[in-house]
């Protein structure tokens, strides 16, 4: 099954929404009710649709770990003094 | 009064009645009447008058006045128009103003239409009966405990109740279509690519699309003319000649070929597939030739389309964070609970939406589900190529139902997503679709017959449901 019972909660936090505990219980019943109809895609055999004939956005997916990138470093150390993995400034304005 | 879209335009330009009286007629049935149907969610009348006044002072000297003169439109309130709000009828855009024009309005202010207003939707254009608006529910004007449809169910209510001859709407999985069917009005969805979405808050990019709500087929085509065509500022926009859909229409329809898909009224009430079989005869009639057809894979439009555009969706909508666009809580302590408190504004509708794409794009769920959805999505369109091979056109109902009472379904949303079946294998298929009134059940609420043809291909499905609309 695609979504397991505390999934919901975990899908929500991944795009920061914030869900009280009436709202997990509504999420979780119409979800699963969704996703178990949604399982009807995986009867369909797609064995003849070429890989390259789909066209999908490479999307960031939800779930993907958060860097600060190759340059980050490079980036902090360029300041005068750091704390950490923080560049120190005088002010935030 | 005039009521239809040509019928003001051509008045207008030759002079039987100028731009500020059928403006003037248009916002007093709004005045009238919105109060009990909340189709509008705000009206311009000083400006809609100002820019009418332009247009008879621009007649007046001779200038030649565009295809549109005068003719009064709303705008579904997804669809930006410099310098006035457009919110997607969400709390998270309460009060978001337009930077920018979209290509659409540029188009209509280019032809000399006046825009009267912003219409009612559904919050992001997520749902179908225009009850998740932060303004409250839009009401069907033939019935008004009944939904108008949605998502741009405040667009075709407009119409129905003879406020504006024509509105936009925007359509990722029916939203032009369905409300067409559920309020007696004409609804054309163009194929994707064919109307520029620049300056149209995204839900699905993949699949959103702009349409036109009217009240006769030949309004709806002069709108098309106005819109269709490649945008520089949109790279989906397709490079195609744009023909002149409302002076293309044959004499007739004898030969047409109309594809009937296998199986697709073993599920409808008696009532709307008595009305489609009904149209079937009625275009046979004039003609047209009826041919059995087989799209195997179209009973998965619907999952193929509630993943895929949810996907997207919660892509599309991960900008409204508070910082770039929405709702900035200033109450938050910490950068997490910023995000959160900001994204609370969100209706539960669009939490749902945003969940599930989510869901579908999480690593273990990738393949079996999104990529799934994407490979289905190929077999159903292959199927409708395959049948286009065979056939002009394709029947089917709009909605399985007519018009449902506000409130319905509420404790059942799985059956409101069913309910898209027809329409959303049009986004899917990337099809053009059209919804036509074909009569009405015993209540008197209205149903909608459509018609589906290849993309680039409006001209025929707009030429078959002119013929009909004229027999009916």
């Amino acid at each position: 099954m695609i979504l397991e019972k505390d999934n919901v909660q975990k899908c929500a936090a991944m795009t920061k929404i914030r869900l009280n505990a009436g709202e997990i219980d509504m999420y979780n019943k119409e979800l699963k009710d969704l996703f178990r109809w949604v399982e009807e895609l995986s009867q369909v055999d797609t064995s003849a649709v070429p890989e390259t004939s789909i066209q999908h956005a490479a999307y960031l997916r939800p779930d993907t770990p958060v860097t600060n990138g190759p340059l980050a470093e490079s980036l902090v150390t360029a300041f005068n003094e750091q704390e950490g993995h923080c560049a120190k400034v005088k002010k935030v304005l | 009064m005039l009521k239809t879209v040509f019928e003001i335009a051509q008045a207008v330009q030759n002079g039987t009645l100028t731009a500020v009286q059928a403006v003037t007629d248009s916002l007093q049935k709004i005045k009238e009447l919105n109060t009990q149907i909340n189709a509008f969610v705000e009206v311009w009348p000083e400006e809609a008058l100002a820019r009418a006044a332009e247009i008879d002072a621009r007649r007046a000297r001779g200038e030649k006045l565009g295809p549109l003169a005068g003719v009064p439109i709303g705008i579904k309130d997804n669809i930006l128009y410099k310098g006035h709000k457009a919110t997607c009828c969400s709390k998270m855009l309460a009060n978001y103003v337009a930077p920018y024009n979209s290509t659409v309005v540029e188009k209509l202010l280019a032809a000399d239409a006046v825009l009267v207003g912003r219409t009612n939707m559904d919050e992001f254009a997520m749902g179908s009966s225009n009850q998740t608006s932060v303004y409250g529910p839009a009401h069907n004007p033939v019935n008004f405990d009944r939904v108008p449809g949605g998502s741009s169910g405040g667009s075709a209510a407009a119409v129905a109740a003879g406020m504006v001859p024509a509105a936009l709407g925007t359509d990722t999985g029916g939203s032009v279509r369905q409300p067409a069917s559920f309020c007696g009005v004409v609804g054309i969805k163009p194929g994707y690519g064919r109307i520029s979405r620049y300056g149209i808050v995204a839900f699905s990019s993949g699949a959103d699309q702009v349409g036109v709500l009217a009240s006769d087929v030949k309004g709806a085509a002069l709108m098309l003319e106005v819109l269709c065509g490649r945008d520089v500022n949109d790279s989906t926009s397709l490079e195609a000649q744009v023909p002149a859909f409302s002076k293309n229409f044959t004499a007739n329809i004898c030969g047409l070929k109309v594809g009937m898909p296998k199986g697709f009224l073993d599920d409808l009430g008696e009532e709307v597939k008595v009305k489609i079989l009904a149209a079937a005869e009625k275009l046979k009639s004039l003609g047209a030739e009826l041919i059995d057809i087989e799209v195997p894979h179209a009973k998965y439009s619907a999952p193929c389309y509630y993943i895929i555009t949810s996907a997207e969706a919660s892509s599309n909508l991960a900008r409204f964070d508070g910082i770039r666009y929405g709702y900035g809580d200033k109450t938050a302590t910490n950068l997490n609970d910023y995000y959160e408190f900001s994204r609370a504004p969100f209706g539960p509708e669009v939490k749902k939406r945003i969940i599930i794409g989510a869901t579908a794009l999480k690593a273990e769920n990738y393949e079996v589900c999104y990529l799934q959805a994407l490979k289905v999505r190929e077999l159903i369109k292959q199927d409708f190529a395959k049948a286009f091979e065979k056939v002009d056109v394709i029947l089917t109902p709009t909605s399985p139902t007519t018009a449902f009472a506000l409130g319905a379904h509420a404790d059942n949303p799985l059956a409101v997503y069913l309910a898209d079946l027809y329409t959303c294998q049009g986004n899917i298929g990337g099809l053009a679709g059209i919804s036509v009134p074909c009569g009405t059940d015993k209540e008197g609420l209205p149903v909608g017959l459509q018609l589906y043809g290849p993309i680039l291909q409006e001209e025929k499905i707009l030429n078959a449901a002119y013929h009909f609309e004229k027999a009916l």
